[in-house]
């Protein structure tokens, strides 16, 4: 079942594996430039939604090596406001940027090996480990920030690199800076699956478990760096959201996790493990933000998304098994 | 899902010390907050019994009343000044025992009304009660009131009848506010041009009553052309934003902006400011935090539309302790709405409403 690691035959198989998410968005795109009164998409528009789509879809890149393996991490939500807090906290105190980046992204590490050790240790099913660290995160996030909003005085400047109009220094980027980090981060996780060591692992040990301890895998070893890994990101989606909203507020993200592994599997992950499509992942986080944006554009009420949206993820879920049956 | 198994190595020995790893990073987890968290609390907790007046003697033999605040949230200021009111009637009566405890976020039904029937069965003495949704809370309401626990409700209606089902209603008139704010836009833009709204939250009675009365005054004036897309904010100030953000792609040559809260009114401000938009268009809002009144302050925000959260937490106490004595009290209170400006923000009665001096009633907490 495994698609990257190759034991599927068939070109055409694989090949409508890889494009079909892309293919799913450029049809999403086309039903919704044939409703009248035909909105075209303007510069603004398209780096507005690149910026809606950064927050979810930085925590899917990591979410996507996690499902890989198998696992599922229900936390990332609450991650998100407790290293957006402590981003916030660190400011306020005036240490200064690069302190709060590292202590925030430092957050996010320790919330994904402490998930990766409660699932491989006490041997927790990774849904509830994780269901368990939603509520644990959020209330460290709460107590932190006192209950309420952090406000630093000042942000140096990383406010301007998430707003949808990239600042004048950067306007030769086209996009926010925060979207081509997502871009750049995307590529690095998309390498690190097809490419190393520890990507052939996850792969291998989401596709069949026993197989892969028969061939001599640490499996404790790749799980809990698979969280660590998509810890770090939701530490740095942290920063991004804090950034945002230019103060850290500790009941943001509610529900974030849901988006997130909404992406991964309109992105063409199965959640049984075993494969993984970076680049579907991020057409599934994009796909989302547009259809929010065309909706808004086309005055229809917020009920129309929501019933649309749900339905994308059936669809994209369908329309994925049954390739696999025919493969 | 799948277990992991630990290989050749029997599981005991080598749990042993994953375990205290585990631990390890656990405690750092909890001691690294723990020193955040005691920055917040630097300031001593004021001693309640010295800063009462001589009301404050409890009597001896009188049961001390507990009175459970439940607000719709605990994070935006609002609910903080709601609880310094209610502190400020539990220092003025003495006797009491005032807790405040709320959902984390403000479109948790299920958890308050879980609170309210927690409240119910461990004899609390009264509660008072900002209903987040006027149907769902009344089921809640009638089973206290009928355990022999007297609700007062404050902020928001209840779809239930006051004087029987509940004790007394303590709110802003939140249909005058938004008259109040429709008003002065229409003067602000000059009678003239496209006015956007952005609503609340699906089944929020205060904010719908502020979105109609400010819909109703515009209309009334008549020559302006009220955009009203429906799209709503959301719970907190992040899905605001970007709610914000895709109504102004939709649409950008408006005149003015109303919002009918405080997280609402935060996420356009944003998504104004991000679009240079500031201080051009004309906006009014509703509720302030310290980010709303330095905007206001710097021109960004035109008018703010605020109530007196300190008052009603304040009579919200009050009233249900006069009730349980006896005492007759009044069903409909109204706390009162003050629209301020640029102008008018400088004044005492503003500076009070703006910027209540919360610390005093909530300090080290």
């Amino acid at each position: 079942m495994s698609d990257q690691s190759g034991t599927i035959p068939g070109a055409a198989g694989k090949l409508l594996h890889m494009i079909g998410p892309v293919l799913g968005l450029v049809l999403v795109i086309a039903i919704f430039a044939a409703i009248p009164p035909h909105h075209g998409i303007t510069l603004l528009q398209l780096q507005t939604i690149l910026v809606h789509t950064v927050g979810v879809g930085i925590v899917a890149l990591g979410m996507t090596v996690v499902i890989a393996g198998g696992g599922i991490d229900l936390s990332v939500g609450s991650t998100v406001a407790l290293c957006g807090v402590v981003a916030a906290v660190v400011l306020d105190r005036g240490h200064g940027l690069p302190a709060a980046i590292s202590a925030a992204i430092f957050t996010g590490v320790l919330c994904g090996a402490y998930n990766g050790l409660l699932i491989t240790l006490l041997r927790l099913p990774p849904f509830i480990a994780t269901l368990g660290t939603l509520g644990f995160y959020r209330g460290v996030a709460k107590w932190i920030a006192g209950s309420s909003p952090v406000s630093p005085d000042t942000l140096y400047g990383l406010d301007a690199l998430v707003l949808p109009t990239p600042p004048a220094e950067f306007s030769w980027l086209g996009v926010a800076p925060s979207v081509w980090l997502m871009l750049i981060l995307a590529c690095a996780v998309a390498i690190t699956i097809r490419a190393t060591v520890f990507g052939r692992r996850v792969l291998a040990v989401g596709g069949n478990e026993t197989a892969a301890r028969y061939a001599g895998i640490s499996l404790a070893r790749v799980k809990v760096q698979s969280y660590i890994l998509l810890g770090g990101f939701a530490g740095l989606a942290g920063v991004l959201q804090m950034a945002r909203l230019t103060q850290g507020d500790p009941t943001v993200s509610a529900g974030l996790e849901l988006d997130v592994i909404a992406a991964v599997v309109i992105g063409g992950a199965s959640l049984a493990g075993g494969s993984a499509s970076i680049a579907g992942t991020l057409c599934g986080a994009l796909m989302m933000a547009y259809l929010v944006n065309r909706c808004t554009l086309h005055e229809w009420q917020q009920f129309v998304q929501q019933m649309i949206v749900g339905h994308i993820i059936i669809a994209a879920v369908a329309f994925d098994l049954l390739r696999r049956r025919r493969g | 899902m799948n277990t992991c198994a630990s290989g050749s190595t029997t599981p005991s020995r080598r749990l042993a010390p994953g375990l205290q790893t585990l631990l390890a990073i656990g405690a750092a987890m909890v001691a690294s907050a723990g020193l955040w968290g005691c920055g917040k609390q630097e300031t001593p907790a004021p001693d309640k019994k010295a800063t009462s007046g001589p009301v404050a003697q409890d009597a001896p033999g009188e049961k001390v009343l507990k009175i459970a605040v439940v607000p719709k949230g605990t994070t935006h200021d609002f609910w903080k000044s709601i609880h310094a009111g209610a502190i400020k009637a539990q220092r003025e009566l003495g006797n009491v025992e005032v807790t405040f405890r709320g959902p984390e976020r403000e479109d948790d039904r299920q958890q308050q009304v879980n609170l309210v029937q927690n409240l119910t069965s461990s004899g609390t003495s009264a509660i008072v009660l900002a209903p987040l949704d006027e149907t769902a809370l009344a089921g809640p309401v009638r089973q206290a009131t009928a355990a022999g626990i007297p609700v007062v409700i404050i902020d928001s209606g209840l779809k239930a009848q006051v004087g029987k089902d509940f004790v007394s209603f303590i709110a802003t008139d939140n249909y005058k506010g938004g008259a109040m704010a429709g008003e002065k836009m229409v003067e602000l833009v000059g009678g003239k041009g496209k006015v956007l709204i952005l609503r609340y939250q699906e089944g929020s009675a205060s904010t719908a009553q502020r979105e109609q009365g400010f819909i109703d005054a515009v209309g009334k004036a008549g020559g302006i052309e009220l955009v009203d897309p429906k799209r709503y904010a959301g719970a907190t100030r992040a899905t605001a934003q970007e709610a914000a953000e895709n109504l102004l792609l939709a649409g950008n040559d408006y005149a003015g902006i109303y919002c009918p809260n405080e997280s609402s009114t935060f996420g356009m401000l944003l998504a104004i400011r991000g679009k240079g938009l500031a201080g051009k268009v004309k906006f009014v809002g509703f509720d302030a935090s310290p980010g709303l009144v330095e905007a206001l302050g710097k021109g960004e925000i035109d008018a703010l539309v605020v109530q007196n959260p300190m008052r009603m937490g304040y009579l919200g106490v009050m009233t249900a302790a006069r009730h349980i004595r006896g005492e007759k009290v009044e069903e409909l209170i109204d706390t009162g709405v003050v629209l301020i400006t640029k102008d008018t923000m400088n004044t005492p009665e503003s500076k009070e409403l703006l910027a209540p001096d919360l610390e005093s009633y909530l300090g080290g907490r």
